[in-house]
């Protein structure tokens, strides 16, 4: 930083050029201040207000948390949450890191089996639900094509029995971001020594030893990478379950972000809305924020 | 590393082969159901076989979904909110990455005190559940006589998608040699000079990257499209869900996948031909790149 | 009156002091060198100079004129970096000509220009190529080039030769060393290699933690150092310096080393006075390896040989010399001698000390013993 005395001495020119980056940077920040933060604290306050239909400033304390707590749908909804969560969750990071160990042994087409494995990433999630909505449809869909391929006793209804509906949209979301936590592991496995594989056979490990002892606790970063991202997507799930269930049959497929958006735009509780956005919000501060901030610690040059 | 295994053609790399076949299938099979169906006739889907191709190949549907399809009342198809997606993607991402390049710049080259939280507060933008800002941004909307427009959609996109651009364009230069900057402001050139002549031109890979970022981001949002924009602004992700998911009438499968395909189409076009960019960015948006 | 002008500089980041008041002062055409491992902030005075960096303390004048508050571009001054820094998106010429577009010169003195520098730098031929495109040794010319280009008052250099591999950067030194002298321009040069110190220089200074520990011409700062770690870092292989003794001998002092079962003596020629007041004190003797021969070489037109025999520990042969180790004062001694002389490890070997090269440090202040006057060496 220049003393007064130098400041003195500077140019119109060069007093213009030690502002212009914050001046540059200035709109963003305005920006993000408001539309995020600003609104982040707008909607908090709502949530601890008495508004309905149109927003209330009169403070109502715990009772819109209280209402929110006690719904029947926002218990679905967390119970679902967590169902949904854990198995996309597990499922990706199994079946990617499955398929990235497989692809690292110098396979031939790698490229293209990759681009295959990845591109539902592309999608919309309205495009996943709706051709997986046809695909698991229980008349025409999966179900009538084993029928007319001789396996007459399957049966596939998941996808409107309130019961099962939930698991169908694991299956859809597992085929969106599978390729992408394989990417990650691929990437990972790729930036492993490939002298201390090699120091490893020597020693005489059979292939499956070398990766279940040496390569993948190497892993670990992007075990929770994959973990971080994954949880953050479920939690913001949306358009994959109003594209394949709508949230049906009934209340079976809700989560909080559907529950939030009914309660917003349909049921006119703005109050409720606010505070189940308010608790998701929460979720996934506590989760990212820990994660940022390894992140991003470590000192750059 | 790719170390493990040898060349050698055994029982164990057949079966390897065999297993990524199979789940390349499997990641394949919804696509190609999508597309046959698209092309047969609502008679063929009733009768034949979803994995059969078409017996008789007809373009009807994707004509239909494309000019005449009734969503909602109005039976003209989804080429309307087609031109709206494209309406709303392209100055979106113009500007939110126009805007990440600069904060990137000076996060990275004019460094002042207190950079770490402007860019903190940044970052934590681009993980928040939207549904916190979706009340008050509506509202905002509203007095702003944006509700209901894709002008409305295109600010909204802008303002969420400074984060992730900022975050690119900010690793990216973090990378970028200081004695690069040093050397251009002992050869006189200022903050604008520096950025255009010699940042900018060296940034087409983190350009690729964030545009492809933006634009699947943004071609792809359904949350924003059908809580800010009803009726004839809708981008063509509320229009599609429209069109699957009323309940009135025969269920055109075939309409709804050739839908469906035209709606999928410009962003996996755009990660067949840069696939690479299309992953980075996926990266760099999770780990820190 | 001096042409750069260092005045107590000082820099600090947050309450950890790098620079702890600096004065140096050179003259129009002189090479000054920053010499000094890494961490001495030889690195953050030539950018302070260059305006890269800005001062806590203190003031530089260029030419008469108080620099500290003009912007980088505004100063005159330019820079070849350790990376080259060529811009990658120009080609050569562009990157060549960017500070004169910057300053407004018309394209047809630009071009004038640009092949002037070319020609002077061998590199006619490369001027529409890319930096990706050419080798260490042309980004490093180009990065001359772009210095060059802009006849600036002052010229830093920041380690400009690290980069390249060893027989280019011996190549590379000479070429700089005769373009100084053909344009006898004023240069700042920022090197952590005492060789690259010694062959370039006019004036050297060497830093350590943030201090000048030194600041003279090369032959100066080699002979006369005026610290041990002056004395130490200066030179390779570096100076012996050997725990001794200073006694009392027909009135005049001389310093005694231990050796292995006897005692070398040999009288002090330099600092004479001054070592009177250190009689039976501990000190620290600097003998260079070249002032420790075998006898038939020492030479004995200027100097004052005095022999010592001593047990040889090691023979190391580098083909023109023949280093011998052996010991004194608990330490490892190197002496210089002619290849192919009998000289065995395990035997005994005379050695010839040339006394009136020997300098004695005080141990605890580790600083030279000095005359109030200096002595004519």
């Amino acid at each position: 930083m220049p003393n007064a005395a130098s400041r003195r001495h500077m140019g119109a020119r060069e007093r213009l050029q030690r502002w212009l980056p914050k001046l540059v940077l200035s709109p963003s920040c305005v920006l993000v201040l408001f539309f995020v933060y600003g609104f982040i604290a707008w909607t908090s306050y709502i949530s601890f207000s008495d508004s309905g239909m149109l927003p209330d400033y009169t403070w109502a304390g715990l009772r819109q948390w209280t209402r929110l707590w006690q719904s029947w749908t926002w218990g679905i909804a967390l119970h679902n949450i967590w169902v949904f969560g854990l198995l996309y969750i597990v499922a990706c990071i199994l079946l990617g890191l499955l398929l990235a160990i497989l692809l690292d042994q110098r396979i031939r087409a790698e490229g293209v089996l990759r681009t295959i494995y990845l591109y539902p990433m592309a999608l919309s999630f309205i495009v996943t639900g709706t051709a997986w909505q046809w695909f698991l449809n229980p008349g025409l869909g999966l179900e009538k094509t084993m029928h007319d391929l001789g396996w007459q006793s399957f049966s596939f209804h998941w996808l409107i029995d309130s019961k099962m509906a939930i698991y169908t949209v694991v299956i859809a979301a597992v085929w969106q971001a599978t390729g992408f936590v394989m990417a990650m592991f691929l990437a990972g496995l790729r930036g492993i020594d490939g002298e201390m594989i090699k120091a490893a056979q020597l020693d005489g490990a059979p292939i499956w030893k070398i990766y279940l002892r040496i390569i993948v606790p190497q892993l670990r970063p992007v075990f929770l990478s994959a973990v971080v991202v994954l949880a953050h997507l479920a939690i913001k799930s949306f358009d994959l379950i109003v594209a394949m269930t709508g949230g049906g049959p009934g209340n079976a497929t809700a989560v909080p972000a559907t529950f939030m958006y009914s309660y917003a735009f349909s049921r006119n509780e703005m109050g409720i809305a606010a505070a189940s956005a308010v608790f998701m919000l929460a979720v996934i501060a506590a989760l990212i924020i820990p994660y940022l901030y390894s992140e991003l610690r470590e000192p750059r040059p | 590393m790719s170390a493990v295994a040898g060349r050698r053609f055994t029982l164990a790399r057949a079966l390897l082969y065999t297993i990524l076949l199979l789940f390349a299938v499997v990641y394949l099979m919804p696509l190609y159901v999508m597309l046959t169906t698209s092309f047969k006739t609502l008679e063929e889907i009733h009768q034949g076989n979803m994995l059969a191709l078409p017996g008789q190949w007809t373009l009807a549907p994707w004509r239909e979904a494309w000019g005449s399809a009734c969503i909602g009342l109005e039976c003209s198809g989804i080429h309307g909110y087609f031109f709206n997606s494209i309406k709303i993607v392209v100055p979106a991402v113009l500007i939110s990455g126009l805007l990440g390049a600069f904060n990137g710049y000076v996060l990275t080259k004019w460094r002042f005190r207190g950079h770490k939280i402007v860019f903190g507060l940044m970052l934590f933008s681009c993980f928040i559940p939207f549904q916190i800002i979706l009340l008050p941004m509506a509202r905002v909307l509203g007095i702003l006589h944006l509700a209901n427009s894709t002008a409305g959609l295109v600010l909204v996109h802008i303002v969420y998608g400074i984060g992730f651009t900022t975050l690119f364009f900010r690793n990216f230069y973090a990378a970028f040699p200081d004695e690069l900057v040093r050397a251009a402001k002992l050869d006189g050139a200022g903050f604008f000079t520096l950025f255009f002549r010699i940042l900018l031109p060296a940034s087409v890979p983190i350009i690729v990257v964030t545009v492809i970022w933006q634009f699947t981001n943004v071609w792809n949002d359904f949350l924003f499209g059908v809580s800010f924009a009803s009726g004839d602004s809708a981008p063509i992700t509320v229009a599609l869900n429209n069109l699957v998911n009323s309940s009135t009438g025969v269920k055109a499968y075939n309409v709804n996948m050739a839908a469906a395909m035209v709606a999928a189409v410009p962003t996996l076009i755009v990660y067949v031909l840069a696939g690479k960019y299309f992953l980075r960015g996926l990266m760099s948006g999770s780990v820190k790149g | 009156m001096s042409f750069l002008h260092i005045h107590n500089v000082h820099k600090r980041f947050g309450s950890t002091p790098v620079l702890k008041g600096v004065d140096i002062a050179i003259a129009q055409g002189d090479f000054l060198v920053l010499v000094g491992p890494s961490g001495c902030g030889k690195s953050t005075l030539l950018n302070m100079i260059a305006g890269l960096d800005t001062l806590s303390d203190g003031e530089l004048l260029l030419d008469g004129v108080r620099i500290n508050d003009l912007p980088p571009a505004k100063r005159d001054i330019a820079m070849v970096f350790q990376s080259y820094a060529l811009y990658p998106s120009m080609t050569v010429a562009g990157n060549i000509g960017f500070g004169l577009e910057m300053r407004k010169v018309p394209r047809k003195a630009r071009r004038e220009a640009i092949e002037r520098v070319a020609r002077l730098l061998q590199i006619e031929n490369l001027l529409s190529r890319k930096p990706s495109q050419l080798s260490g040794g042309q980004r490093q010319r180009v990065a001359m080039g772009r210095a060059l280009v802009r006849e600036p008052q002052l010229f830093l250099f920041d380690e400009p030769l690290s980069n390249l591999d060893a027989k280019l950067r011996v190549d590379m030194r000479t070429e700089i060393k005769q373009l100084h002298q053909r344009l006898r321009t004023t240069i700042v040069y920022v090197t952590h290699d005492q060789i690259e110190a010694m062959t370039l220089a006019t004036r050297i200074a060497v830093m350590r933690g943030g201090e000048l520990q030194q600041l003279g011409t090369p032959q100066q700062v080699y002979d006369d150092p005026s610290n041990l770690f002056v004395a130490g870092f200066m030179g390779s292989p570096s100076m012996n310096l050997i725990p001794g003794r200073v006694v009392e001998r027909d009135g005049e002092p001389w310093v005694a080393l231990d050796a292995e079962e006897t005692q070398v003596l040999l009288p002090v020629r330099r600092d004479r006075d001054a070592l009177r007041q250190w009689y039976d004190r501990e000190v620290v003797v600097g003998l260079r390896p070249e002032a420790i021969t075998d006898p038939a070489s020492a030479d004995r037109r200027e100097g004052d040989v005095h022999e010592a025999e001593l047990p040889v520990a090691l023979v190391e042969p580098t083909g023109a010399d023949l280093y011998v180790v052996t010991s004194l004062g608990g330490k490892r001694i190197n002496a210089r001698m002619r290849p192919g002389g009998a000289v065995e490890p395990g035997s005994a070997a005379r050695f010839a000390f040339d006394v009136t090269r020997m300098v004695v440090f005080d141990p605890d202040s580790e600083q030279r013993i000095r005359s109030p006057a200096p002595d004519p060496a």
